[in-house]
């Protein structure tokens, strides 16, 4: 989405017309959208960078000014660098697999099977329930007591005791996985379905004459042409997934320990339950650094595919 | 002219398509049902694991209305839903159509706003905290809405850039010609022909406030401004927890985005495709 080609395709045709009107009426048609960043984006960004240099709590912002104590402090802390490993290692595979799984969902209704349409409409429902009810959902079926999982795997006689799969390692980390696969997935789904749709028929009609394979014409044909969206959309998924903080809190809280605490959830929990609003700020500014040495080379590669597409 | 062989082979093909779709059908559905079911288990039974209830009760659907106030805090969801939708696409559709037709703002606007979008909201968390404490938002309904609509405007930006982009300049150009100004254009011509769109872009901005949850449980700790996700985080995070009535819960606050899918399918698809990832 953040993306060049977006930008592009926005600003591609030049209005052919001699745009009359005055200049400042113009301005007055950007000026809310512009304002309305500048309150949601600009003056945040500012601001959390001047309370990052800060000692600062939630109730007295702006006590003092000791400049890199708090990112002198972080440096220090082990539980933090293993927090932003933890969140890449998180928001990176999660999303590829949410790729790999929803296009090939994308496949399988475009083969136009009975009842596709049906399945359509339903994956449209885990993208539009709200997070902290998907968290409640999988907790019903992940609880150790009354689960449904630990349930079953009791009574097939597969497991002797029941599973703590929200409170144990790696089993908590996976929870938070599959709930959020669950959810994501139909998007990828839903966007890559478009795209097959759009791809011009001729193409693989002509591949099939020839005889090529099903195999072969998704490998050479359908996937070399799809790549650019493809990175498209892994890239808006990543961007997303970064800012995984519902289901963490509905499903883990972070735990057991620290093993599932990502880094939004840690400037929340730093800032607000521990009201150090001045180490929560500089908590953010080096996640912010990080969410952008990922997403950067990924619009890189991205840019680089479209221009091989053509 | 194919041969048996390659039939039965093809034949297979379809089989383990029907066989993954039912895969997918049985994963997508497996919470939702389960949510379903666990509504209407006795406590003793939600704790069995058992899939489906053996003797079913509407307890937890009588018990959980008056335990807490749900029905105020779908009030509080809806309402914050439905204006910052709308308060998203009436600051981002004049701003859109400037930018895609009349190339205000070059590249770097565009491009800037939906960086904006890259960032994790929690960057916002802290400084809108203190701003909305510093002007009397925090534990609004109105705050709310405020925050929620700003936060949307990269969204509806990426999503109305693709409606505008498919109606012909022509319009616009023989509106220009009759002398007809910015304003006039965007809202009398423009605006009622993406009629479709606009509503689109309102319903995926309305749904994605309804379903937020770090904001609105940061800005409102009041019960009178809670909303139904952060009420039931609360509810899960209390000692004696009972299954049904969690369940009961959540599906009060999934049932009206799904009556949007049921009836909205279509524009929300259109408007999850229009946008254009490519």
């Amino acid at each position: 989405m953040a993306d060049n080609a977006v930008v592009d395709d926005v600003i591609r045709d030049p209005p052919r017309a001699l745009i009359s009107g005055s200049r400042p009426v113009i301005w007055l048609l950007v000026a809310p959208l512009v304002i309305g960043l500048a309150i949601f984006a600009v003056y945040p960004f500012i601001d959390i960078l001047a309370l990052s240099f800060s000692k600062s709590s939630l109730g007295r912002p702006f006590q003092k000014w000791p400049l890199l104590t708090n990112y002198l402090s972080l440096a220090r802390d082990e539980t933090f660098r293993a927090t932003l490993i933890r969140t890449a290692l998180f928001a990176i595979p999660v999303p590829l697999i949410e790729t790999a799984l929803g296009f090939a969902i994308a496949l399988l209704l475009h083969m136009h099977l009975r009842g596709a349409g049906w399945i359509r409409g339903l994956v449209l429902l885990p993208l539009m329930t709200p997070p902290m009810m998907v968290a409640t959902a999988w907790k019903l079926i992940l609880a150790p007591s009354g689960g449904l999982l630990d349930g079953v795997l009791l009574r097939s006689g597969a497991i002797g005791q029941p599973i703590s799969f929200l409170g144990t390692m790696p089993w908590a980390f996976l929870s938070v996985a599959i709930a959020d696969i669950w959810q994501w997935t139909p998007f990828v789904a839903i966007l890559s379905y478009a795209a097959l749709q759009g791809m011009p028929e001729d193409i693989v009609e002509a591949a099939r004459v020839d005889g090529a394979s099903p195999s072969r014409i998704l490998w050479h044909i359908t996937l070399p042409m799809l790549a650019p969206t493809l990175l498209a959309i892994l890239l808006l998924r990543v961007v997303i997934a970064f800012k995984l903080f519902d289901l963490v809190y509905g499903l883990t809280f972070g735990g057991p320990g620290f093993d599932t605490t990502v880094a939004a959830f840690q400037v929340w929990r730093t800032a607000l339950t521990q009201f150090d609003i001045g180490l929560g700020a500089a908590q953010t500014i080096v996640f912010a650094i990080l969410v952008s040495v990922v997403i950067l080379p990924l619009t890189w590669l991205h840019r680089f595919s479209e221009a091989r597409a053509g | 002219m194919i041969g048996t062989a390659e039939r039965t082979k093809r034949q297979k093909g379809w089989l383990a398509a029907y066989c993954a779709a039912a895969l997918v059908v049985a994963f997508f559905l497996l919470p939702i049902v389960f949510l379903v079911s666990v509504s209407f288990k006795s406590p003793d039974e939600a704790l069995s694991g058992h899939f489906l209830p053996s003797r079913p009760t509407l307890d937890n659907w009588r018990n959980t209305f008056q335990i807490i106030p749900l029905g105020q805090y779908l009030f509080n969801s809806l309402t914050v839903a439905v204006f910052s939708g709308l308060l998203t696409v009436a600051l981002a559709f004049p701003a859109t159509y400037a930018m895609v037709r009349l190339k205000i703002g070059g590249r770097f606007l565009p491009a800037f706003t939906l960086a904006t979008y890259v960032a994790p909201p929690v960057v916002a968390l802290i400084p809108l905290f203190l701003l909305l404490r510093r002007v009397g938002l925090l534990n609004t309904l109105t705050g709310l809405v405020v925050v929620n609509g700003l936060g949307n405007l990269p969204v509806a930006f990426w999503l109305l850039s693709g409606f505008i982009r498919r109606l012909p300049i022509e319009i616009d150009e023989a509106a220009w010609l009759d002398g007809a100004g910015h304003m006039t254009v965007v809202w009398r011509i423009i605006a009622p022909m993406m009629a479709p769109g606009l509503a689109a872009t309102a319903l995926i901005c309305g749904i994605l406030a309804f379903d937020e949850f770090l904001l609105a449980s940061s800005f409102s700790n009041d019960p009178s401004t809670r909303t139904l996700p952060v009420a039931i985080a609360l509810f899960q995070g209390e000692r004696l927890v009972n299954f049904g009535q969690m369940a009961v819960a959540s599906i009060t606050g999934i049932i009206p985005v799904y009556l949007i899918a049921l009836f909205a399918q279509r524009w929300l698809v259109g408007g999850l495709t229009v946008g254009g990832v490519k």
